[in-house]
C-alpha cells in the first residue's frame, strides 16, 4: 500500500514544520499545487521558502507535519518522491569538470534510463535549452545562464511529474533571466508539468506563476492569484510632483480622491478611491485650482504592496532597480513602486 | 485540505519501464569520479611527482645505508625506496579523493545526488573506486619508470601484478578512511589538513627505512603501526623471489581488511549524515 491522497494535486502539504534546534525555519505551511499549475512561492531570504522546497524534494525531514509529492509521502516513500521529480536547486552545483553531455549521460544512469532513450532525450532536452553547440564543453566554461539552463535539462531528464526550482533565476543577467522564464513557461503550457518555483523577485512570481504563496518568517502569510492578491490591497496609488510652494493646495484637492500615501520626497501620493477612473477628475481638479502639474504617475498595487500589507515590511531587495540591466533582478515593466520603503 | 491515505491508485510515472541498475550507478558515479581527477593535472601530479621526487633524494642521500648489517639484500636503494614511493603515492592520491568527496558536499553536488533516487551508498562507493584506478595506474608508473633506472621486480611479472593490485587497495583502503572525514565534516580542508598527520604515520612506520635497523621506542610503534605491513607487502614483491603465503597475505589480506574496516566506518559517518538531514 502506497501513502497516496484523495485528491490529483502532485504538491501537497500540511501544517509542515522544520525546526533547527529552537528556531522554527518553517513554521506550520500548508500548500496544494494542483497539477498543470506554475506556483511561485515568494519571500525574502530565509523567510523559509527553500527549507520548505527542501523538505519537498526529501532533502530534509520534515519536524512536524506531512507532504505528500507525487502521490507519496515524502517522509516514508522518499525513494518514490524521488523518482517521479525534478530538482533544480540554486545553490546544488554542477561538476565544472564535466561536459553538458556527459552530466545528462549521468543523470540518465541515475534514473535508470536505457542507454538508447537517454541519448535521444539528452538530445532533444540540449536542443529545448539551447545547449547542443555546448554539449561537449565542460561546465566551466558555461556563464550562469548556460549553467542554470543545463539545470533545468537534467531536472527534466526522466519527465517528472513535479518540477522544483529553487531560486531559478537569481544571479543571471536580464536576457538569461527572460531566456528562463520562456523554457518554464514552455514546459508548464506546452508539456504540463506541474512547477513549484520559489523566487525573492516580485516580478517573477508576478509573471510566471498562475498562483502564488508569500512566506514570511516559516509561515504563509497570502496564498492566491497574483491579480486578485494585488486588488485585496486596494487603490492604485496617483504619484504627483508639484513645485514645492503649491504642494499645500495640492494635497487639498488630492484629499478629496483619496487617502494621502507616504511617498518620496517632493512628490506627493493618493490611493485614489474610484481608481484609474478618477485620473481625468484629478487633472481637471488640480487645473482648476491653479496648480502646475510637473509629473504624474500612476502604480497599480504590486506584489511588493501584497507582501507589506500582509507582513509590515517591504520585501528586501524588491525595489526598482532590480529591473534595470544588470542590477542582478529580474527585467520586465518598470515597476514605479512607492516610496517610504522600511 | 486534508491528506488521506488509501490504497494505490496513482498511475506509474512515465518512466516506470526504466531499467535500474545499482551497479550501472556506481560505475557511472566511478566514472565521474575517475574524469573529474584526470582532469585535474595539477592535483594529479604532485601524487606522481613527489613520491619519485622524495625516491630519488633518498637513493642518492642513503646509498650506502643498504650494506649496513641487517638491512635486506638490495640492488639498490632505489629498489628498497620503491615500496615507499607507491605508499605515498597512494596516500596523496587518497586525500585527493576524499577532498573531491567533500567539495563534493560543501559545493552542492552531494545535494543533487541525494535529490536523485541513486542509491547513497553507490556514491560513496563510486567515489572509491576511482582510487583503485589511480591507485593502480600510479603503481604501474611507479615501476615503469624506476625500471628505466635499474629497478627490477625480483618476484617477476605475478610479483608486479600483486605490487599494483596491493597499490590500488591500499589508496582505496586509505581514501575510504579520509572519506569518512570527508563525510562527517564536508569541508575539504579539514580533509587536506589530515595529510600531514597520515604522513607523520609513514615516518613512524617502515615505509622508508627498514625495521631492522630501527630500536627502542621507535622500533615498537613501527611494529605496531598497520602501515608498516602494508608497505612491506609491497616491498616484499619487490626485492625477493619467493612467493611466499606470508607475503601474499601481508600485501593483499591485510590492505584488503583495512578496506573493510575504513568502510565500516565511512558507512557509519554516511548513515549519521543521512540521518542528520
Amino acid at each position: 500500500m502506497h501513502l497516496v491522497t484523495t485528491t490529483t494535486s502532485p504538491v501537497l502539504a500540511e501544517r509542515l514544520v522544520r525546526r533547527f534546534g529552537d528556531i522554527a525555519a518553517v513554521d506550520g505551511v500548508d500548500l496544494e499545487v494542483p497539477a498543470g499549475e506554475i506556483f511561485g512561492f515568494l519571500g525574502p531570504n530565509g523567510a523559509g521558502k527553500s527549507t520548505t522546497v527542501r523538505m519537498l524534494t526529501t532533502l530534509l525531514r520534515p519536524t512536524d507535519g506531512r507532504a505528500v509529492v507525487a502521490g507519496f509521502d515524502v517522509s516514508t516513500h522518499p525513494s518514490e518522491v524521488r523518482k517521479r521529480i525534478g530538482v533544480a536547486l540554486q545553490d546544488a552545483a554542477i561538476d565544472p569538470l564535466m561536459t553538458g553531455s556527459e552530466l545528462l549521460d549521468l543523470q540518465a544512469v541515475l534514473y535508470g534510463i536505457e542507454k538508447s532513450r537517454a541519448r535521444v532525450r539528452a538530445g532533444e532536452l540540449l536542443e529545448r535549452v539551447g545547449l547542443t553547440a555546448a554539449a561537449d564543453r565542460r561546465v566551466g566554461t558555461y556563464s550562469g545562464g548556460m549553467r542554470r539552463r543545463l539545470d533545468l535539462a537534467l531536472a527534466l531528464m526522466h519527465e517528472p511529474v513535479v518540477l522544483f526550482l529553487d531560486e531559478p533565476t537569481t544571479g543571471l543577467d536580464p536576457m538569461s533571466r527572460l531566456a528562463l522564464w520562456e523554457e518554464v513557461r514552455y514546459l508548464n503550457k506546452e508539456l504540463g508539468t506541474t512547477v513549484l518555483l520559489t523566487t525573492q523577485y516580485l516580478e517573477e512570481a508576478d509573471q510566471l506563476a498562475d498562483r502564488i504563496a508569500i512566506i514570511d518568517r516559516g509561515r504563509i502569510v497570502r496564498e492566491g492569484v497574483p491579480r486578485e492578491l494585488k486588488a485585496q490591497v486596494g487603490a492604485p496609488t496617483l504619484l504627483v510632483t508639484v513645485p514645492e510652494e503649491q504642494r499645500d493646495a495640492t494635497r487639498e484637492v488630492l484629499l478629496g480622491f483619496g487617502d494621502i500615501r507616504p511617498t518620496a520626497e517632493g512628490t506627493l501620493g493618493v490611493g485614489l478611491r474610484d481608481g484609474a477612473e478618477a485620473i481625468a477628475a484629478v487633472v481637471r481638479s488640480l487645473d482648476q485650482a491653479g496648480v502646475r502639474l510637473q509629473h504624474m504617475e500612476l502604480n497599480e498595487p504590486s506584489l511588493d504592496d501584497v507582501f507589506a500589507e500582509a507582513t509590515g515590511h517591504r520585501l528586501e531587495g524588491a525595489t526598482s532597480r532590480l529591473l534595470e540591466p544588470g542590477a542582478g533582478g529580474p527585467p520586465g515593466k518598470k515597476r514605479r513602486g512607492r516610496g517610504g520603503r522600511k | 485540505m486534508t491528506l488521506a491515505v488509501t490504497p494505490d491508485t496513482v498511475p506509474e510515472p512515465l518512466h516506470v519501464h526504466l531499467h535500474q541498475s545499482a551497479i550501472r550507478q556506481t560505475l557511472a558515479l566511478a566514472r565521474r569520479s575517475l574524469l573529474g581527477r584526470l582532469r585535474q593535472p595539477a592535483v594529479l601530479a604532485p601524487s606522481f611527482v613527489f613520491p619519485l621526487f622524495f625516491a630519488a633524494l633518498s637513493a642518492s642521500s642513503y646509498s650506502r645505508v643498504k650494506n649496513a648489517p641487517g638491512f635486506p639484500k638490495v640492488d639498490s636503494f632505489l629498489q628498497f625506496g620503491l615500496a615507499a614511493a607507491i605508499m605515498q603515492g597512494a596516500f596523496f592520491g587518497a586525500t585527493s579523493a576524499a577532498a573531491d568527496l567533500a567539495v563534493d558536499i560543501e559545493q552542492g553536488f552531494w545535494e543533487r545526488l541525494m535529490a536523485s533516487p541513486v542509491r547513497r551508498t553507490s556514491i560513496v562507493i563510486g567515489r572509491l573506486m576511482s582510487s583503485f584506478v589511480i591507485g593502480a595506474l600510479q603503481s604501474a608508473v611507479f615501476i615503469g619508470i624506476l625500471a628505466v633506472f635499474g629497478v627490477r621486480i625480483r618476484s617477476g611479472p605475478i610479483g608486479v601484478l600483486v605490487i599494483v593490485l596491493s597499490a590500488s587497495l591500499v589508496s582505496l583502503a586509505m581514501s575510504t578512511l579520509m572519506s569518512t572525514f570527508a563525510i562527517k565534516t564536508g569541508s575539504p580542508e579539514v580533509v587536506q589538513g589530515m595529510f600531514p598527520l597520515v604522513f607523520v604515520m609513514m615516518f613512524l612506520s617502515s615505509t622508508f627505512m627498514a625495521r631492522e635497523l630501527m630500536n627502542g621506542w621507535f622500533r615498537r610503534v613501527v611494529d605496531i603501526n598497520p602501515i608498516s605491513y602494508l608497505a612491506e607487502g609491497i616491498r616484499g614483491f619487490v626485492i625477493e623471489r619467493p612467493l611466499t603465503g606470508w607475503r601474499f597475505f601481508e600485501a593483499l589480506a591485510i590492505p584488503a581488511i583495512g578496506c573493510v574496516l575504513a568502510l565500516g566506518l565511512c558507512l557509519r559517518a554516511l548513515r549519521r549524515r543521512l540521518a542528520q538531514m
